[in-house]
C-alpha cells in the first residue's frame, strides 16, 4: 500500500480491513470532493447528552403532564436531527486539493499543502483537518473561494513520506454531531537523514581530484554578503541585514581553496548504515554552505560533484534513498519483534 | 488544556441567556440566592476580561455552602418543586466560575435548557412560551459559538444561525408535538410548594366573598356543546358550606359524608337519591388552577366525571389532587332535578343545627314572621319580601360588623353582599327548624362569541342558598335575586353601577371598559385565543391526543402511533434536508462569474481542468497550447468573461459571454462526435 513506515497511522482504524474498503471507497487522488459516499457522521459525547437530556425533558413533560415542556423536548430533539443535516451540510461538497510538500529531516516536521476550496454560495465554518488528532489545524472558508492550509506532520525516519489518510472533521454548528472523512490525497514528500554532527572529514580520505589536501575545520572567515539562493544555509543567513532591509543576505565565508570533495561511505567505519548516512547528511549540508564541490560515494553509487541547491537536493535524496527498502524492512521487523 | 477560554461568542451569549432565562423566576428565589448570580456573573466578566482570575476551591466551597444555606433559608425546606429549582439555578449559575474546559461550556448550556424548562412548570401562557422560545435560540446561540472559530467574533451571526436552525426544527417539533403518544404520569414529581390559593374558598365569612370580586382573574371557561343557556341559569355549584360557628360558614365534617362516590369503583348508598329530570346540557370546563380541591358544575351533574375526581355526598365534585394546573373536564348537567326527597332525622338534625347563644334577635324576629306565615313557602316568600323591600342594600362596601353578625345584619346595617343574604337566609330558616345550606361557587359570566364559550371570573363569584322540601328535595333559593334581580340578570357590574364599586382597586382592567365596543372586541379576540392556546397546546392531554387522532386516522394504538410519528417525522426531516442541502445556488456569485464556472466546469469534462489559483488567461493560454483546436473559441470565451469582469464597461454583455460560451459548446460537441 502507499503507506509507508512514515505515515502516521493513529487517526484511522487500524483494521487492515477498513483501510482496504476505504481505499475501495474513496482511493487516493489529488482533487477530492466530499460527497455522501465520503463522509461519516455520528454523535459526539455532547450529542449523547443531550439525548439524556431530551429524554429527561420527556420525563417531566410526561410526569408533570405538561405540554409545554413537550414541546421543549421535541424541539431540542428536533434541532438533534435537523443539526445532523448541518453537520454534513459543512463538509459536503468542500474540495481538497493537494498543494505543495516541502521535504523535512527525519526527526522535523514535513510541511503538507493542502487548499479547501468551496464551489458556490455554500460556506463551511470550523473545520478541522490534520494527521494529529491532537493537533488538528482550523479552517473556515466564508468570504474566501479556497484556503490554503499548512500541515505539518512528524518525519519520522528518512526515505519516502506519503502521510496516508488525513482527517478532515467538523462539529459545527452545535457540536452534537461530528461528520467526518478520511482523505488521502496522495501528497509525497521525502526525508532526509537526521544529521549528526561528524567532526571533521577524515584528511586521508577527504581526498580531491587537483590540489592539495587541505584541513577543514569548518569555514569561519566572514568576508562579506552575496544575495540568498534558495538552498543556503539559515544558520548563514545575515538575520540583522534582513532586519533592517528586508533583503534576504547570505553570508559568504572565507573558502578555502575551491575543491571538489568527495564525501565516501568509508569515511566512518564501524558504523552502520544509518549512522554512516547521518554523517554523511551532516557534511553535505556542511559543504553545501562552502564553495566547495563536493560528490558522493556509496556502495554501488556515485554522484559526480557538484554544487548549488539543486545538487544539495539530489545529495540528500540519494542519501534519503539508499537501500531504503532494506532500511524499512529492518523497521518493520523491529516493530514486529518485541 | 488549562488556558481554554470560552470563545468570547459563546460567552456573551451563555451569559445572556442565563439572565434571561433566570429573569421570569427572581420573584421565586430567596435574595441571597439572587445575590450570589450576580457575583457569579460579575466575576466570570472580570475572569474573561483578565483582571481577576477564577476563584480557588475554597471560595467555591463557600459560595456552594451559602447557595445551599441560602436556599435552606429562604425556602425553609427542600421539599416542593420551588428550592429544586433554586438549585439548579445556582448550579447553573456557579458553574459560569468553573468554565476550564469545552465540556464545561457544554455543562452550562445543557443545564440552561432544562432550566429554561422550569419556567413551564409555572406559566405555560403564550407570552411566557414566546419568551421562552427566545431564550432557547439564545442559549443555542451560545452553544453554536462554542463550536466556531475562535476568530469568528459575529454575535448578531450566530444568533442569526441559531434562528434558523430553530426554525427548521419548528415543523418537526410540531409533528413530535401531536403526534408523541403521551402517557399517564409515571411517578409522582415534586409540585410547586406556595400555589396561590385562588376563587371561593370553604370558609364564608361574611365579606370575604366581596374581597373576591374586586379581582378580574380568570376562574373558568366552560363551552357548551348546544346553546348557550341564559346567564341567569349559570348557578356554577362549588361548595356547600352547611356548619355555622356564629361568625363563618364551613363545610359539613367530611367523616360524617362518608365515601365518595366513584363511577365504576366505588359504591354508596345515596348516589340513587339524585333524580335527574328533563333536559340535559352537556358543556366542558377548563378550570383555572386554584390550588383547591373543589371543581364547579351547573346544577345537577350527572355522577359521572373523569379519573381522580369522585362526587360528594351534597352532590358537587372533589378532586383528589389539589388542582394545580389547568384542568379539563366534560359533564352534563340538568337543570331539573329532585336530590335527597328523603332525609333522614339525623342529616335533618344537622342541617338545622345553629350555635345556641348565637344572635338572638334573629331568631326571635324568625319565630315571629313564622307565626304570621301560613306554611313553610309563605315563611320563605314573606322573608325574600322583606329584603326586597325593607330597605335592604346590595353593595360591596357593607357595614363592618361585630359579633352577632346576622343580628346586625338584618335589623341594623341592611347592607350586605350576597354571602350577608344567603348566610342571614339560612340561619332564618334553620331558626324555624327548617334544613338549609350555603352554596358558594359562580353565578353567570361573559359569553365570548369568538370563542363560543362562557367565561367566569372571580367577581361573578356568588354564595346562594339550598332549603329542603319535603317531598321535592333541596330547591335552590337566592336571597341576592330579592334584594339585587340585575345581579342575577346581568352581573355584578350592572347591580352595582350605582355605587361605582366595581372593580375599583383595579382602574386599569379591561372588565372595567366592556362599554367600549372595539376595547371589548379586542379582549375577547385576546381572550379567544388564550382559550384555543389552552385547549389545544396546555390541554393536550392523554384524552384530548386520543380523541383528536381518532377522528382523523381511526382507532389507532400506541404501536400504530408510533410508527404513524415515526414516518410522519422523517418524511419532513426528508423535506427540511432537501431544503438545507439541496441549496447548492450560486447567490454570491455574479452572473458572469457563475457563466464562467459553467464553462470551467465544461473544461474539466473534457480533461482540461482549471488548476488551483489559475488566472484565466493563463488557463486559456494553457489550453490553448494542449487542445490547438479549441484555443480560437477558449481565447473568445475567455476575453469576454475578463473584459466584462476587470473592464467594467460592459456590465449588461452578460449575453456575449453566454454566446461564447454557446459556441464553444458546439464546438467541443462537434469534435466529440
Amino acid at each position: 500500500m502507499t503507506s509507508s513506515a512514515n505515515s502516521p497511522d493513529s487517526i484511522v482504524w487500524r483494521s487492515p480491513r477498513f483501510r482496504q474498503w476505504l481505499d475501495r471507497r474513496m482511493p487516493p487522488a489529488n482533487s477530492i470532493t466530499l460527497d455522501q459516499k465520503k463522509i461519516f457522521i455520528l454523535p459526539t459525547r455532547e450529542g449523547i447528552f443531550f439525548s439524556l437530556l431530551i429524554v429527561f425533558m420527556v420525563l417531566a413533560g410526561i410526569n408533570y403532564q405538561n405540554s409545554l415542556i413537550f414541546a421543549l423536548a421535541f424541539l431540542l430533539a428536533s434541532l438533534l436531527m435537523v443539526s445532523i443535516l448541518h453537520t454534513y451540510r459543512n463538509l459536503s461538497g468542500l474540495t481538497l486539493l493537494a498543494g505543495g510538500t516541502l521535504p523535512a529531516f527525519a526527526g522535523e516536521d514535513a510541511e503538507f499543502t493542502v487548499v479547501l476550496s468551496r464551489f458556490g454560495a455554500r460556506t463551511y465554518e470550523a473545520l478541522l483537518l490534520g494527521w494529529n488528532r491532537e493537533l488538528l489545524q482550523g479552517a473556515d472558508l466564508l468570504e474566501d473561494e479556497e484556503v490554503k492550509i499548512k500541515l505539518f506532520v512528524e518525519a519520522r525516519k528518512r526515505g519516502p513520506m506519503n502521510p496516508g489518510r488525513m482527517l478532515i472533521q467538523t462539529c459545527y454548528p452545535v457540536g452534537l454531531f461530528g461528520s467526518w472523512s478520511w482523505v488521502d490525497l496522495d501528497m509525497n514528500t521525502i526525508v532526509y537523514p537526521r544529521p549528526v554532527p561528524a567532526g571533521i572529514i577524515p584528511v586521508a580520505s577527504a581526498s580531491s581530484d587537483d590540489g592539495e589536501l587541505v584541513a577543514r575545520e569548518g569555514v569561519d572567515d566572514f568576508y562579506g554578503l552575496r544575495e540568498y539562493r534558495q538552498g543556503d544555509s539559515l544558520k548563514h543567513l545575515a538575520w540583522k541585514s534582513y532586519a533592517r532591509t528586508g533583503e534576504l543576505l547570505t553570508k559568504q565565508f572565507a573558502a578555502l581553496a575551491d575543491r571538489r570533495i568527495w564525501l565516501e561511505w568509508e569515511f566512518f567505519p564501524g558504523m552502520d548504515r544509518e549512522e554512516r548516512l547521518s554523517r554523511l547528511c551532516y557534511w553535505v549540508l556542511k559543504l553545501d554552505a562552502s564553495d566547495d564541490e563536493y560528490g558522493l560515494r556509496l556502495p554501488g553509487v556515485e554522484k559526480t560533484p557538484g554544487r548549488g541547491p539543486e545538487h544539495r537536493e539530489e545529495m540528500l535524496k540519494t542519501l534519503a534513498l539508499f537501500e531504503v527498502e532494506e532500511f524499512e524492512a529492518e523497521q518493520s521487523a523491529v516493530v514486529k519483534d518485541p | 488544556m488549562t488556558g481554554f477560554q470560552i470563545p468570547r461568542n459563546s460567552l456573551a451569549w451563555m451569559l445572556a441567556a442565563q439572565s434571561a432565562v433566570i429573569a421570569p423566576h427572581l420573584t421565586r428565589l430567596p435574595y441571597w440566592t439572587i445575590a450570589l448570580c450576580v457575583v457569579c456573573v460579575l466575576w466570570r466578566v472580570m475572569v474573561y476580561q483578565g483582571r481577576w482570575s477564577y476563584p480557588g476551591k475554597w471560595v467555591k466551597v463557600l459560595f456552594v455552602f451559602f447557595g445551599i444555606a441560602g436556599l435552606a433559608v429562604g425556602y425553609g425546606t427542600f421539599l416542593g418543586l420551588d428550592p429544586w429549582v433554586g438549585l439548579l439555578i445556582m448550579m447553573f449559575v456557579l458553574k459560569l466560575l468553573e468554565m476550564h474546559h469545552k465540556r464545561d461550556g457544554y455543562v452550562v448550556i445543557l443545564l440552561g435548557y432544562f432550566v429554561a424548562l422550569t419556567q413551564f412548570l409555572y406559566d405555560q401562557g403564550i407570552p411566557s412560551t414566546m419568551y421562552m422560545f427566545l431564550c432557547v435560540t439564545m442559549i443555542t446561540a451560545a452553544l453554536i459559538g462554542l463550536n466556531q472559530t475562535r476568530s469568528h467574533v459575529r454575535p448578531a451571526q450566530t444568533f442569526k444561525k441559531a434562528s434558523v436552525l430553530l426554525m427548521q426544527s419548528v415543523p418537526l417539533m410540531l409533528v413530535l408535538f401531536v403526534l408523541f403518544p403521551r402517557i399517564s404520569p409515571l411517578w409522582s414529581v415534586p409540585m410547586q410548594t406556595d400555589i396561590a390559593i385562588t376563587g371561593v374558598t370553604d370558609r364564608m365569612t361574611p365579606g370575604n366573598i366581596a374581597l373576591l370580586t374586586q379581582s378580574d382573574e380568570l376562574a373558568f371557561r366552560a363551552t357548551f356543546a348546544d346553546e348557550v343557556p341564559p346567564l341567569s341559569k349559570l348557578y356554577w355549584r362549588g361548595l356547600v358550606l352547611s356548619r355555622f360557628d356564629g361568625e363563618s360558614w364551613t363545610q359539613e365534617l367530611p367523616a360524617l359524608y362518608g365515601r365518595l362516590y366513584r363511577p365504576g369503583q366505588t359504591r354508596t348508598n345515596w348516589q340513587g337519591n339524585m333524580e335527574l329530570l328533563g333536559e340535559e346540557v352537556t358543556y366542558s370546563i377548563l378550570l383555572e388552577p386554584t390550588g383547591q380541591n373543589w371543581l364547579f358544575s351547573l346544577t345537577m351533574p350527572e355522577g359521572t366525571i373523569k379519573e381522580g375526581i369522585g362526587l360528594v355526598r351534597d352532590f358537587r365534585f372533589y378532586s383528589f389532587r389539589k388542582i394545580r394546573s389547568k384542568l379539563r373536564y366534560e359533564l352534563t348537567s340538568h337543570f331539573n332535578y329532585r336530590i335527597d326527597r328523603e332525609l333522614s332525622d339525623f342529616w335533618r338534625y344537622r342541617y338545622t343545627l345553629l350555635p345556641k347563644d348565637s344572635n338572638p334577635r334573629s331568631k326571635r324576629l324568625a319565630k315571629t314572621l313564622r307565626a304570621n306565615s301560613l306554611n313553610q313557602t309563605d315563611y320563605i316568600r314573606n322573608i325574600l319580601r322583606r329584603y326586597n323591600l325593607d330597605e335592604f342594600v346590595y353593595t360591596l362596601k357593607p357595614t363592618i360588623l361585630g359579633d352577632d353578625s346576622i343580628d346586625e345584619f338584618l335589623l341594623d346595617s341592611k347592607r350586605g353582599f350576597c354571602e350577608h343574604y344567603a348566610g342571614s337566609f339560612v340561619f332564618l330558616m334553620r331558626a324555624v327548624g327548617i334544613p338549609a345550606r350555603v352554596v358558594v361557587g359562580y353565578q353567570g359570566g361573559e359569553y365570548n362569541r369568538i370563542g363560543n364559550y362562557v367565561e367566569v371570573r372571580q367577581f361573578d363569584a356568588h354564595a346562594w342558598t339550598e332549603v329542603w322540601h319535603q317531598g321535592q328535595g333541596w330547591v335552590r333559593i337566592d336571597p341576592t335575586s330579592a334584594v339585587a334581580p340585575s345581579r342575577i340578570e346581568s352581573g355584578l357590574e350592572s347591580a352595582v353601577a350605582a355605587e361605582n364599586t366595581f372593580l375599583s382597586n383595579l382602574p386599569l382592567s379591561w372588565m372595567k371598559y366592556r362599554q367600549i365596543l372595539w376595547l371589548t372586541e379586542i379582549r375577547l379576540q385576546i381572550s379567544a385565543i388564550s382559550y384555543y392556546w389552552d385547549s389545544w397546546v396546555v390541554g393536550y392531554t392523554p384524552s384530548v391526543q386520543m380523541s383528536l387522532l381518532t377522528k382523523y386516522f381511526g382507532d389507532l394504538d400506541r404501536k400504530r402511533l408510533g410508527m404513524l410519528m415515526l414516518t410522519t417525522f422523517f418524511g419532513l426531516l426528508g423535506i427540511v434536508a432537501i431544503f438545507i442541502l439541496g441549496k447548492r445556488s450560486h447567490k454570491l456569485l455574479q452572473p458572469i462569474d457563475r457563466e464562467y464556472l459553467r464553462f470551467c466546469h465544461l473544461l474539466a469534462k473534457q480533461g482540461l481542468p482549471r488548476s488551483v489559483g489559475e488566472g484565466p488567461i493563463h488557463y486559456a493560454q494553457r489550453v490553448g497550447r494542449l487542445r490547438p483546436d479549441l484555443a480560437d473559441a477558449m481565447e473568445v470565451v475567455t476575453d469576454a468573461y475578463v473584459r466584462m469582469n476587470y473592464a467594467e464597461d460592459h456590465p449588461e454583455k452578460a449575453d456575449s459571454l453566454r454566446t461564447a460560451i454557446r459556441a464553444f459548446r458546439f464546438r467541443t460537441l462537434s469534435i466529440s462526435s
